[in-house]
C-alpha cells in the first residue's frame, strides 16, 4: 500500500490532481446542487476501486491514513477541479466517530458499508427548537429491551430523503442539571414505519434537506456509539480539521473565477465602480489564503490549531457571499433569471452561486457563533 | 520561506522590539509630537546599530541582505509604537534608490550606520493642488524648480531629488540648507511635517543620470509603498489591542462593556481585520523579494497598501468608537495611532488607489 504521507507535498498534490483530472466526469464538474447517490454512483466507484473514498480514515480501516498536510492537500485538489464531495456524511462524520468511539463489531460491521455507500448517512442534530443552541434537543430515546424507542422531530436533515441510515443525537435522559449531560449518539435506520421524511424546498427551489419525524421508531441497543448520555462530548471532538477545512478559500476562490470571465465577457469592467468593487473582492480573497496558508503551516508542523481558526470561516464566508453578489450586478437586467447565463464561450450560472452562498453562514456554526467563539476563546472577553 | 529565514526574522522582531520599548513605547511618540514633531537623533542610531537600515542592503554593500520581509518585521515595530524616525523612507526610498543606482556612493554606508537621514524628492505638485507632471530642473550642478510631499524634510541632513537633467533624469544630492532651498513646512495629522520645497539655483551633486533612473525610483516607491503598509499592520495592531485592553476593564451597567455582544462581534471583527492584514502584507512582501517583473512587483505593493490601508482605518475609527469619549481626547493613546493611520494611508496612495493600481498592473500582466 502507497505511503501517501512519505511523499513530497507536490508529488502528492500531481497525483491526486492527475488523478482528479483524468478520472472523475467533466459532466459532474461544479455541480450547483447537491446530487442525489445514483447521479454519481459511477464516480464513487471508481474512487472505491482506487481506495480513494475516506483520506482521512486510518489505513486498516480502508481509508488512505492521510496526515493533516496531505488531507489539505487533498481538498483543495478535489475544490479545485470542482470534484463533488459526494455523499459524505458517512465518510466525514460517522465513520471517524465510529473509529474513535465505536466498538470492534460497529467498526467491523458498519466501516466498509459506509465506504461502498452500501449504507448512505444524513445526519440528524439540528431539531426545530434547537439550531445554534443544540444541547437544547428534545427527541427522546428509550431503552425497551434490545431497543432504544425514538420520538421526536429532526430537521434540516441534508439528504435524508436519499439516505439509508440517520446518525442523530438524541436525549437519553431528560432529568440533568445540564442539558449537555443526557444526549447519547445512536445509529438508526430510516427504512422502518417509524420514520417519516418531509422534503423541504430550499430558497433556490431545490429539494436538499427535510424534516424527519420519529414515531415510536426503533434501533437496536448495540447501534448506541460511546457511552450512554455521552453524546455531546464525543460530537464536538470531531470538530477541530472541520474548522479550517470549512474556512478554507477554494469556494470563494471558485467563484471569483467565475465572476471575473462573467464580467469580462458582459463588460463589467469598464464601469469603475465595479472595478473596485471587483479589487476588494479578489484582494478579500487573496489575503484570506494567506491567512489560511498560515493556519495551514500550523498543521503541516503537527501543531493543533486553537480556537482561533474559525476566523478563516467568517471572512471567506462573508466574501464568497460578497463575490455572488457581484455576480448578480454584473448580470445586470439578468440577474434574477434561473439557470446558466452565457457569456461568449462560458456560462455562469449567477443564481445558483447566490443561493450556495447564502447558507455558508448559517451552518458549520453560524458566523455570529463563530463570533461569540472567538470572542471568548481568542479575546477572553467577559460574559 | 524556509524554517532559519523565519527564525532570523522572529530574532529581528525581538531586536527591534526591545529596542523601541526600552526607550519608551509609544510615549515617546506623544513626547516628541509635543516637543514639535520630529524625531530622535539618538533613536536613529541605536536603530542603525541594531542593523535596521541596512536590512534589504546587499551584504556586499554594508548591509544584512535580508531583503523586503525584514524591511517589514522592522516596520511593524515601528508602526506598534508609531515612532516618528524616518525608518520606512531610509529602507524604502533612500537606500532602495542608491542600492541600485549607485550601491558605491559613500552616502550608502552613512545612511546605513545611521549619520545622516535623507529624504527623497520626486513629486510635484500642480496649480489644483494635486500632483502634476515633474518640471523640475538640473543644469549646470544646479537645481530649479520645486517638489512637495517630502517627508521627513525638516529634520533631513540633506534630499535626493529626482530631476530632469539636460541629458535625462537624473538623481542628484541637495544638502540641507544649501543656497536657494527653500522647505515649507506642511504640518500633518500626527505632528509631522510634510515638506514643500522649492529650489532657486540650489547646488547639487549628480549620484546617478539616465533612463535607469525612473526605473529604480519606482522600484524604490514600491519597496516604500509595502513597507508603509508593514508599519500600518503594526500601528493596527497595537491599536486592536488598546481598544481591547479597554473594552475588558472600562465598566457600565454595573459590567465591563467588553462583555455586550455588540462589542464583542465588532472586536472580533477587527482582530479578523488586523490578522488578514498581517498575512496578507507579509507575503506580499515576501513574494516581492524573490520578484523582479515590474508589473508583479507593482501589484504585490498595491496588494499591501490597499490591505493595510482598509484595515487601519478601520480599526482605528473603530477604536475611538469603542473607547467613547475619551477616545475624542488627546489625552488617550489610541487617537495618536489614529492620526499616525491617517498620515500613513494618505502617503504613497490610499486604498482606493491601490486598488486601482494593483487592477491595472494585474491587467497589464495578464495580457503579457
Ligand atoms: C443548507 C443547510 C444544511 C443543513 N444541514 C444540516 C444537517 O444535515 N443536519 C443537521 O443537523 N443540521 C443541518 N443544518 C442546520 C444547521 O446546523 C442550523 O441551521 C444551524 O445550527 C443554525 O440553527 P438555526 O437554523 O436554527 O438558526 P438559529 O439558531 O435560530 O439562529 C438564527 C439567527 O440567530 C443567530 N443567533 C443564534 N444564537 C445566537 C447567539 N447566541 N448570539 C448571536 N446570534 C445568535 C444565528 O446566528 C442566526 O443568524 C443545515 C442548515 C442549512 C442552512
Amino acid at each position: 500500500m502507497t505511503d501517501w504521507n512519505a511523499m513530497s507535498d507536490a508529488e502528492f498534490r500531481k497525483e491526486v490532481r492527475d488523478f482528479f483530472e483524468a478520472e472523475y466526469p467533466e459532466e459532474l464538474r461544479h455541480l450547483p446542487h447537491r446530487p442525489k447517490f445514483a447521479e454519481i454512483e459511477h464516480w464513487h466507484r471508481k474512487l472505491h476501486a482506487k481506495g480513494w473514498v475516506a483520506p482521512a480514515w486510518p489505513t486498516e480501516y480502508g481509508g488512505m491514513g492521510l496526515n493533516a498536510a496531505k488531507l489539505l492537500i487533498f481538498y483543495e485538489e478535489q475544490q479545485r477541479w470542482g470534484v463533488n464531495r459526494g455523499r459524505d456524511m458517512g465518510i466525514q462524520m460517522v465513520g471517524p466517530l465510529i473509529i474513535k468511539f465505536g466498538t470492534q463489531e460497529q467498526k467491523d460491521y458498519w466501516l466498509p458499508r459506509i465506504l461502498s455507500c452500501e449504507d448512505i448517512w444524513c445526519q440528524g442534530y439540528s431539531e426545530p427548537g434547537a439550531g445554534s443552541d443544540l444541547a437544547n434537543l428534545r427527541t427522546r430515546a428509550e431503552i425497551e429491551g434490545d431497543e432504544f424507542v425514538i420520538n421526536g422531530q429532526k430537521i434540516w436533515t441534508t439528504m435524508a430523503h436519499d439516505a439509508t441510515h440517520i446518525f442523530m443525537l438524541v436525549r437519553t435522559d431528560p432529568d440533568t442539571p445540564k442539558k449537555q449531560q443526557g444526549i447519547s449518539f445512536l445509529l438508526a435506520p430510516m427504512d422502518q414505519p417509524g420514520v417519516e421524511v418531509r422534503t423541504i424546498t430550499t430558497l433556490s427551489g431545490e429539494t436538499e434537506f427535510c424534516e424527519v419525524f420519529f414515531d415510536n421508531a426503533r434501533t437496536p441497543r448495540e447501534n448506541l456509539v460511546g457511552e450512554l448520555n455521552k453524546g455531546w462530548t464525543m460530537a464536538k471532538a470531531l470538530l477541530s480539521f472541520e474548522r479550517i477545512f470549512i474556512g478554507s478559500p477554494s469556494l470563494a476562490q471558485n467563484a471569483l473565477g467565475q465572476l471575473e470571465n462573467f464580467a469580462r465577457g458582459r463588460g463589467a469592467f469598464e464601469d469603475p465602480v465595479f472595478r473596485d468593487r471587483f479589487a476588494q473582492a479578489a484582494l478579500d480573497v487573496e489575503d484570506h489564503a494567506a491567512l489560511y496558508g498560515r493556519f495551514a503551516d500550523q498543521l503541516k508542523r503537527g501543531e493543533t490549531l486553537g480556537a482561533d481558526v474559525s476566523m478563516l470561516k467568517i471572512w471567506v464566508t462573508e466574501c464568497f457571499q460578497r463575490i455572488t453578489e457581484l455576480m448578480i450586478e454584473a448580470a445586470g437586467a439578468d440577474g434574477g433569471t434561473i439557470g446558466p447565463l452565457q457569456v461568449g464561450n462560458v456560462s455562469v450560472d449567477v443564481l445558483a452561486s447566490f443561493y450556495k452562498a447564502r447558507p455558508t453562514t448559517i451552518y458549520g456554526g453560524s458566523n455570529e457563533i463563530q463570533r461569540n467563539i472567538l470572542s471568548k476563546a481568542v479575546l477572553g472577553l467577559p460574559s | 520561506m524556509n524554517s532559519s529565514d523565519q527564525e532570523d526574522l522572529r530574532l529581528l522582531r525581538e531586536s527591534a522590539r526591545t529596542l523601541f520599548d526600552r526607550a519608551g513605547g509609544s510615549g515617546r511618540a506623544r513626547k516628541l509630537r509635543d516637543a514639535g514633531g520630529g524625531w530622535d537623533g539618538n533613536m536613529i542610531r541605536e536603530l542603525a546599530e541594531a542593523g535596521v537600515f541596512g536590512v534589504t542592503v546587499p551584504e556586499d554593500n554594508g548591509g544584512l541582505g535580508m531583503g523586503l520581509a525584514a524591511g517589514g518585521v522592522i516596520a511593524e515595530e515601528v508602526g506598534r509604537v508609531i515612532a516618528p524616525e524616518p525608518v520606512v523612507v531610509t529602507i524604502g526610498l533612500s537606500l532602495g534608490l542608491l542600492r541600485r543606482l549607485c550601491p558605491d556612493h559613500a552616502k550608502m554606508e552613512q545612511l546605513v550606520g545611521g549619520e545622516t537621514v535623507l529624504a527623497v524628492a520626486w513629486l510635484e505638485r500642480g496649480p489644483n493642488g494635486g500632483p502634476a507632471e515633474a518640471s523640475c530642473r538640473y543644469a549646470d550642478g544646479k537645481l530649479t524648480g520645486g517638489k512637495a510631499w517630502v517627508v521627513g524634510a525638516s529634520d533631513a541632513q540633506g534630499f535626493l531629488v529626482v530631476a530632469e537633467g539636460d541629458a535625462g533624469p537624473v538623481v542628484v544630492l541637495a544638502e540641507a540648507g544649501a543656497d536657494g532651498l527653500s522647505v515649507e513646512e506642511r504640518r500633518q495629522a500626527d505632528g509631522s511635517a510634510m515638506g514643500e520645497l522649492s529650489f532657486s539655483g540650489t547646488p547639487a551633486e549628480e549620484l546617478a543620470i539616465g533612463g535607469a533612473v525612473p526605473g529604480a525610483l519606482a522600484e524604490a516607491v514600491k519597496d516604500a509603498t509595502a513597507l508603509a503598509a508593514a508599519e500600518l499592520v503594526g500601528l493596527s495592531a497595537r491599536a486592536f489591542e488598546i481598544a481591547l485592553e479597554y473594552i475588558k476593564t472600562r465598566e457600565q451597567f454595573d459590567k465591563p462593556i467588553g462583555s455586550f455582544q455588540v462589542i464583542q462581534h465588532r472586536a472580533v471583527d477587527l482582530n479578523v481585520m488586523c490578522e488578514v492584514a498581517q498575512s496578507g502584507v507579509r507575503e506580499a512582501l515576501a513574494l516581492m523579494d524573490s520578484e523582479t517583473d515590474p508589473k508583479a512587483r507593482a501589484r504585490l505593493a498595491s496588494r499591501a497598501k490597499a490591505r493595510a490601508v482598509t484595515a487601519a482605518k478601520k480599526v482605528t475609527r473603530d477604536a475611538i468608537q469603542l473607547h467613547g469619549a475619551v477616545g475624542y481626547t488627546d489625552e488617550f493613546d489610541i487617537g495618536l495611532y489614529l492620526n499616525r493611520a491617517l498620515v500613513l494611508s494618505a502617503w504613497l496612495g490610499d486604498d482606493a488607489y491601490h486598488r486601482r493600481i494593483w487592477f491595472e498592473a494585474r491587467e497589464e500582466e495578464a495580457a503579457q
